[in-house]
């Protein structure tokens, strides 16, 4: 396997970086999308093609988040690498890196640039990165250029995802470019292949979870040191946030909102007014349930204190946790490790109602652009590419697969129904209802990749995604992402999920000063009492603790938001 | 100045640790005025508006704060009294070896631990102390139930201290083994002579002898009361020790880089500063007068 994703946020990366394959498609008939869109351009008052070679080198330089144990080709780095030359040779565009900082300490490093107001031209920011620029005046305002030189299909793009740029306009300026979320929600996985040595049932509710749980670490599935349900690790959280809300993998969301608890998110209580999730009575229902299952030891017991949750994982310890559709990108490892470890998600558990309950994530990354930078319009050109079939030449220049690691400034950038699309046509292409070329490969072209390597890997019955029947060694990089579509993505498509979206989604003005007093309060009760180092009462302090320094104030001013 | 030129060259010696300071401790100094400002990036440190005790105002009535500060001190204290009397023992017992051999190894490999990064030693601490660590697993042979040792917060300063006399012990002690050896050993022997026992000799002379040097240490350690070993805690902590773990540098780190509040960070920040300088002043003073010791 030359790529070896271990951890999430690379999980995440590569998972998304189907839609960089999307763009890198090969064209047979490059001038069907560049002609049109410089035909259109020209009908604005000046002449501007999107995709023209600047006349001199034009220096872009960004700050990058790296991969550290990603391969690159022969001597290629992330700076110099077959995109970057192909920008430079064929559009004048020279990337370079102003920083570069591993993921997992990118964030990190942005808040000091941000802070220090020393920034590179151009970077991708969260979404609190975004607000604090808008509001330290640091951004350059976008709508022009982005007017100017956007291509139709970048335009079509956000057209097909609504609300998206309007997120990022701050009195009719727009100052980002936002990704294109693609949609995900917690579902359970488990080994299937113990579930079926137990003659068990796939779980519906929590109670099914329990006994399955139960049942693992009774009938030592893993070992003697089988654990039941694993999630939380040292640094991560309970569950996801309104300020993480695509944060799915690995924690224990679902058993929240199978109770309709909705912690970390703002939602409407019965009279129609905000309120934070977190200090519900649903939510204490969940947290003595997890409490119950903790002291009973269905819940592992270092939950927050593990340096890494996948380890156990991978070593084959433990077969329950959380994660979204796309969480067979990082059980590579764990296949290898054991080849019969047959990993399934599930739509579970369910609330009383027979309801399968996610929160809703929002934005996720942005491209912002510092303010005075003199090329700004480099950097849309940068996106067009990338969002864009690629010419000929560039087919024969790179004829490989491009990830985040070597496409700088790199976003999701898709149609708003991306991931069905891909997921249905690669069905239809595998059974053969439908043929390889009648695949919209101009707007989905990653849906085309999948579905023109998908032969090679799926083996008969074409319904059935159980391991067994995938082919690994034939096409090995194609396993991965297929697997994750197939396994993950059909499962998850076809689910019927009642999203709840978060009231607020950015920090409100009493937040920046208050938050992080607040979420330490709530991060230490709720860990405490899990653990049973603090009663159940403890909650109820909590609630009215958090009202007091400051949950009152920021509860009005979301309710404002509304 | 008449001895000038014999002091030129002592001068020249000091010049870089003079430009390192001022470069990297006076230089960056004036980024205080953001504990008095709204800080805002975009308008820079001077140009941002000032709020004056704001920040400090809101430190203070933050129920954390009183916590943070205390958990702090208490950590510090701990680690300072452990430093102090651990090395010493440690240096004491060592020093009645007589094979040298054996003596010469044993101070190498304990302050090895001091080179390890606390990344490295924390990742081994908590797999120790994990719940099925060897601890755990010696403790079940005793019918002891496990325990998550880094769960409990009454517990877990005292891991912390532990862990950090564990690393640093042999290091701090290096000093006493130079005290130590300066004793003139005519003193044993005359000692010897006159009859007093192994232990008389240690009490009457070996401890006397070093003792200017111990105070000397723990005074001047005081100054470091407000530092509780960031990196040290950052890789062993977790919300649930929170209310025994959590400590200023900690929460800066939080506040200040992860959401932002760049004023109030570095008003805290500040008063840790502050209260810092107060304490080296005192503990400067209290090692003049109490083993005449003396920089001016």
């Amino acid at each position: 396997m030359k790529k070896n994703f271990k951890t999430l946020a690379v999980g995440l990366v590569v998972a998304l970086s189907l839609s960089a394959c999307a763009n890198n498609t090969p064209s047979d008939n490059p001038s069907s999308n560049l002609g049109s869109n410089s035909g259109s351009n020209l009908a604005t008052d000046v002449a501007v093609n999107p995709f023209e070679k600047f006349p001199e080198p034009i220096e872009v330089a960004i700050g990058r988040g790296i991969d550290p144990t990603y391969k690159y080709e022969g001597e290629d780095t992330a700076e110099n690498n077959l995109y970057t030359r192909w920008l430079k040779d064929s559009y004048n565009i020279v990337i370079k890196h102003e920083w570069e900082a591993s993921v997992a300490d990118y964030g990190q490093k942005v808040s000091l640039a941000i802070g220090s107001n020393d920034l590179p031209d151009a970077m991708l920011v969260n979404e609190t990165q975004l607000r604090q620029m808008v509001k330290a005046d640091q951004l350059a305002d976008l709508t022009e250029v982005y007017n100017k030189f956007g291509t139709d299909r970048l335009k079509q793009i956000y057209e097909s995802n609504p609300g998206l740029l309007e997120g990022v306009t701050f009195d009719g300026k727009l100052y980002a470019l936002p990704e294109t979320t693609l949609p995900s929600a917690p579902l359970t996985w488990i080994r299937k292949d113990w579930l079926d040595k137990l003659g068990l049932e796939a779980p519906k509710t929590l109670e099914d979870l329990e006994k399955i749980a139960k049942a693992f670490i009774d009938n030592k599935m893993g070992g003697d040191k089988t654990l039941g349900i694993v999630g939380t690790q040292q640094g991560g959280s309970l569950y996801s946030t309104f300020l993480t809300s695509g944060d799915h993998f690995m924690n224990f969301s679902p058993v929240f909102f199978s109770n309709n608890a909705y912690p970390g998110i703002w939602v409407k209580d019965k009279d129609g007014n905000a309120v934070y999730g977190s200090t519900t009575a649903e939510t204490r229902e969940s947290l003595t349930k997890l409490r119950d299952w903790y002291a009973s030891g269905i819940l592992d017991k270092e939950i927050g204190l593990r340096k890494s949750t996948q380890e156990v994982i991978t070593s084959g310890q433990a077969g329950i946790f959380f994660g979204p559709w796309w969480t067979p990108y990082n059980l590579t490892d764990s296949i290898k490790n054991d080849p019969n470890a047959n990993w399934r998600p599930y739509i579970a558990p369910v609330d009383d109602a027979g309801k399968f309950n996610s929160n809703q994530a929002t934005g996720s990354s942005y491209i912002v652009v510092k303010k005075n930078y003199k090329h700004p319009e480099a950097v849309i050109k940068m996106i067009n590419i990338h969002v864009s079939e690629k010419e000929e030449s560039y087919k024969t220049a790179v004829g490989k697969e491009l990830t985040s690691q070597e496409i700088p400034l790199f976003l999701i950038m898709g149609l708003g129904d991306q991931l069905e699309y891909a997921v249905k046509s690669t069905q239809k292409v595998l059974t053969g209802e439908m043929k390889l070329e009648d695949v919209d490969k101009l707007n989905y072209g990653f849906a085309y990749e999948l579905a023109s390597h998908v032969k090679n890997v799926k083996t008969e019955p074409f319904d059935n995604y159980d391991i067994q029947y995938w082919d690994q060694q034939k096409d090995p990089d194609f396993f991965t992402h297929l697997y994750s579509h197939l396994n993950g993505g059909s499962t998850f498509v076809d689910a019927d999920i009642n999203y709840v979206k978060s009231l607020a989604t950015a920090q409100t003005k009493t937040m920046q000063t208050k938050w992080t007093n607040l979420k330490k309060i709530e991060d230490e009760t709720f860990l405490k009492i899990i653990m049973g180092s603090a009663p159940i009462e403890e909650f109820d302090a909590f609630v009215e603790k958090w009202n007091e320094q400051g949950g009152d104030q920021i509860t009005k001013e979301v309710n404002e938001l509304k | 100045m008449l001895n000038r030129g014999i002091y030129k060259h002592y001068y020249l010696m000091l010049l870089p640790g003079l430009l390192w300071l001022a470069f990297f401790n006076l230089l960056p100094m004036y980024g205080v005025l953001m504990a008095f400002k709204d800080f805002n990036p975009g308008l820079g440190i001077l140009k941002s508006e000032w709020i004056g005790l704001e920040n400090f105002k809101y430190m203070f009535e933050l129920d954390d704060s009183k916590q943070v500060f205390q958990n702090t001190i208490f950590i510090a204290l701990l680690k300072m009294i452990g430093n102090l009397i651990f090395p010493l023992l440690f240096a004491l017992m060592l020093n009645e070896v007589k094979n040298r051999l054996f003596t010469r190894s044993v101070q190498t490999i304990v302050y090895l631990p001091h080179f390890l990064s606390w990344v490295i030693v924390a990742g081994i601490m908590l797999d120790i102390l994990s719940y099925s660590g060897p601890i755990n697993q010696i403790l079940s042979l005793f019918g002891v139930e496990p325990t998550l040792f880094f769960a409990n917060a009454p517990i877990f300063p005292w891991i912390v201290v532990f862990s950090d006399v564990w690393k640093e012990f042999g290091f701090a002690a290096i000093i006493y083994f130079a005290a130590l050896t300066s004793i003139n050993p005519e003193m044993y022997e005359a000692a010897a002579i006159d009859g007093a026992s192994q232990f008389k000799r240690l009490t009457s002379i070996t401890l006397p002898s070093i003792l200017p040097v111990a105070v000397l240490l723990g005074t001047l350690s005081l100054g470091n009361i407000l530092n509780a070993g960031f990196d040290q805690i950052f890789n062993l902590y977790n919300p649930s020790v929170y209310s025994t773990g959590d400590i200023i540098d900690t929460w800066v780190y939080r506040a200040g880089l992860l959401d932002m509040q760049y004023g109030l960070a570095t008003a805290v920040g500040l008063l840790k500063s502050v209260v810092g300088l107060v304490l080296i002043s005192v503990s400067y003073g209290l090692a003049y007068r109490f083993a005449n010791y003396r920089i001016f």
